[in-house]
């Protein structure tokens, strides 16, 4: 077990130093990143001053040692716009993502599981039918227009939940059904899949046989073991979501780090969207060891393995 | 020697539809308290739809369309499933050919054996896993208490097949269906297994239904023989009488492709010339006539019933006077 832990560390840590390399190697490809940084129409002696600032002038693998000296020490570097750490100016929008993403997850957790779980235990009944329907909506609409489709339907033309911005939980409703809805047939799919997988083991007919009911069945056995796979599922649609909350977020004027990014793009302050780069990509990293952890808690196989 | 007049199970014209193909066709036999009737036959007859069938674990794709299958004096064909589930466990217990794939494998079999017994008595945790706890003991298990914590990929086949047997029988039911218990495991263990049922029947008078494909382990432990081919029981008799009269082709072909009973339990019965024809490819007549060295036309058209042989012993053939040609036809 503590291998196995150990194990699972060592792999966050080389995945984490794969995606600062990368995020890094992405900077540098056009050769000279401060051409990325300055605003559109500055003059040659303003580009010269900021790569001096910003050390783009040293050969690249001082930088990159530089690069990675600095994110150790937690240095984001500073917003060439606002003259403010990076990081500071990440972290104010962070508590509205992880509202908007915590919704959408309930979304998606809430309504796919337990309908995936209908699906396969009713396999061919009209809840089935009924239920794979929702699912196939929900994966094949894309976001950006089941978002524009909730906010016509039940803020403009029903007037029941706000258009879109910040406030009460009202506000929330209609982003997390839009960013949730994908993720939310994923988990249906895969527990409906993992259920019937699980319903068709020699262990269910075991069960039955020494006279246990079909519903204890599924509560006590069936889930449990239907849940491995989903759990590798949920690791990764967390950070799905925080991917797929940049076109929401900017379709409800959500204040998240989605809507951030675009308008760091949009003022071509990099550092920041660097910062929001690495953030998902940890999101990833890190809820994929969590997963590995939640794996070893369910399985004894894993748990008990030397 | 002497048959009792009640038997304990009666399974009588048992029928199993898949898709509209007759899978099991009027399967009948009877099982006495303390005693072992084996149900033969090569490996897509019929035997585990038989098996499943009487107790109502059919999968879904099959029906059952006939049958009587009483125990004692009630019928489990007309039982709902919330009967038929007091009944699995309790009254009939079965076990299975993949005995590590029968246990949950995120449970320890502590919890799945005291499951078995909780779920019928409604005993406490702690008395379900005493209970339990003497199972293990009584089906040969060493070192029970570390057992019970245990989970079943800590197990090999032949203990897990044990815990089945613990499971099966930990609220004492009257019958036992075995099918296949050793089919999956070592030969060495295949006997252990078989030493601990033949032990069962003689400490608590289950009586068994063993499926198995292997004649040797119906010399070991059968009483009666049903040997099956094709959804329907082609010869049933004491197992002495059918080695040594054999009243079927099929049986008489069957036994003569085992060399030796006595010392050559393992043996397949995959060895008669011919294939087994498929459910769809079944037709009016014997199911055997294909491969049947004394087939004639009567057979390929008029099935034939099972005509009594003597004591206890029946044989679905029109020709059981030409009987002693095969034996005469082999080298
Ligand atoms: N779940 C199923 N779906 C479709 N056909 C099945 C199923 N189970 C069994 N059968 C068919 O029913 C027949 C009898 O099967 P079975 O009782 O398992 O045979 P045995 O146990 O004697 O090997 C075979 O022809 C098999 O193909
Ligand atoms: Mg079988």
């Amino acid at each position: 077990m503590l291998r196995y832990v150990g194990e699972r560390l060592l792999q966050a840590m080389i995945a984490i130093f794969g995606v600062l390399t990368i995020v890094f190697i992405v900077m540098h490809l056009s050769g000279d990143p401060t051409l990325l940084l300055v605003p559109q129409g500055a003059s040659a002696e303003m580009i010269a001053d900021l790569r001096r600032e910003l050390g783009f002038d040293r050969p690249l693998w001082v930088q990159y040692v530089g690069y990675l000296n600095d994110l150790i020490h937690l240095d984001f570097g500073e917003s060439v716009v606002q003259r403010v750490p990076a990081i500071d100016i990440v972290a104010s929008r962070l508590p509205y993502t992880i509202q908007l993403a915590a919704g959408a997850l309930t979304v998606a957790i809430g309504v796919g599981i337990p309908a995936g779980i209908l699906m396969a235990t009713r396999r061919g009944g009209w809840l089935d039918r009924v239920l794979t329907a929702v699912v196939v909506t929900g994966q094949s609409v894309p976001t950006f227009l089941s978002a524009i489709l909730l906010i016509f339907v039940f803020a403009v033309t029903l007037g029941w939940l706000p258009a879109s911005g910040i406030g009460g939980l009202s506000n929330l409703v209609m982003p997390s059904i839009a960013l949730g809805a994908l993720s939310m047939s994923t988990f249906a799919r895969m527990t409906r899949i993992s259920v019937a997988d699980e319903l068709s083991k020699d262990y269910v007919r075991a069960a039955r046989a020494r006279g246990l009911p079909m519903p204890k069945i599924i509560v006590r056995h069936v889930l449990r073991n239907a849940s491995i796979p989903v759990i590798s599922i949920a690791a990764l649609e967390i950070g799905n979501l925080l991917a797929g909350a940049v076109i929401i977020e900017t379709v409800f004027a959500w204040p998240g780090i989605g809507q951030l990014a675009i308008q760091s793009i949009q003022a071509r302050d990099f550092l920041i969207v660097q910062v929001i780069v690495l953030l998902i990509s940890f999101v990833y990293v890190i809820t994929a060891v969590l997963a590995d952890f939640i794996y070893a808690i369910v399985d004894p196989r894993i748990r008990l393995a030397r | 020697m002497h048959e009792p007049i009640r038997p304990l199970l009666d399974v009588s014209d048992l029928t199993v539809d898949i898709d509209g193909a007759r899978v099991v066709d009027g399967v009948s036999f009877t099982v006495a308290p303390g005693e072992v009737m084996a149900l033969v036959g090569e490996s897509g007859c019929g035997k585990s739809l038989t098996a499943f069938a009487m107790l109502g674990l059919l999968p879904s794709v099959a029906r059952r369309t006939e049958g009587r299958i009483l125990l004692g004096d009630r019928d489990l064909a007309t039982f709902s499933e919330r009967q038929l589930r007091k009944a699995r466990g309790k009254d009939i217990s079965i076990i299975f050919q993949e005995p590590s794939a029968s246990l949950d494998p995120l449970a320890s079999v502590g919890s799945q054996i005291a499951d078995a017994y909780r779920i019928h008595t409604g005993a406490s945790r702690a008395d379900a896993f005493e209970k339990a706890r003497q199972m293990l003991v009584d089906v040969g298990i060493p070192d029970p208490d570390r057992r019970l914590d245990q989970f079943p990929f800590e197990l090999s086949g032949g203990m897990c097949q044990r815990i089945m047997i613990a499971i099966a029988l930990i609220c004492g039911p009257r019958v036992l269906v075995a099918d296949e218990p050793t089919t999956a495991l070592d030969v060495t263990i295949q006997a252990q297994i078989l030493d601990l049922m033949k032990k069962l029947v003689a400490d608590h008078g289950t009586s068994i239904v063993l499926i198995t494909h292997d004649m040797g382990v119906v010399a070991d432990i059968a009483d009666h023989v049903a040997v099956m081919y094709a959804g329907r029981i082609a010869e049933i008799a004491p197992v002495q009488d059918l080695f040594d009269h054999p009243a079927h082709p099929y049986t008489a072909l069957l036994l003569a492709s085992v060399p030796r009973l006595d010392v050559a339990p393992k043996a397949d019965l995959a060895t008669i010339e011919g294939s087994v024809p498929t459910p769809q490819e079944f037709g009016p007549g014997c199911h055997f006539a294909s491969r049947c060295p004394l087939v004639t036309d009567k057979c390929r058209v008029e099935q034939p019933p099972l005509f009594a042989q003597g004591y206890g012993h029946r044989s679905a053939c029109w020709h059981i006077d030409r009987i002693a040609e095969i034996t005469g036809m082999l080298p």
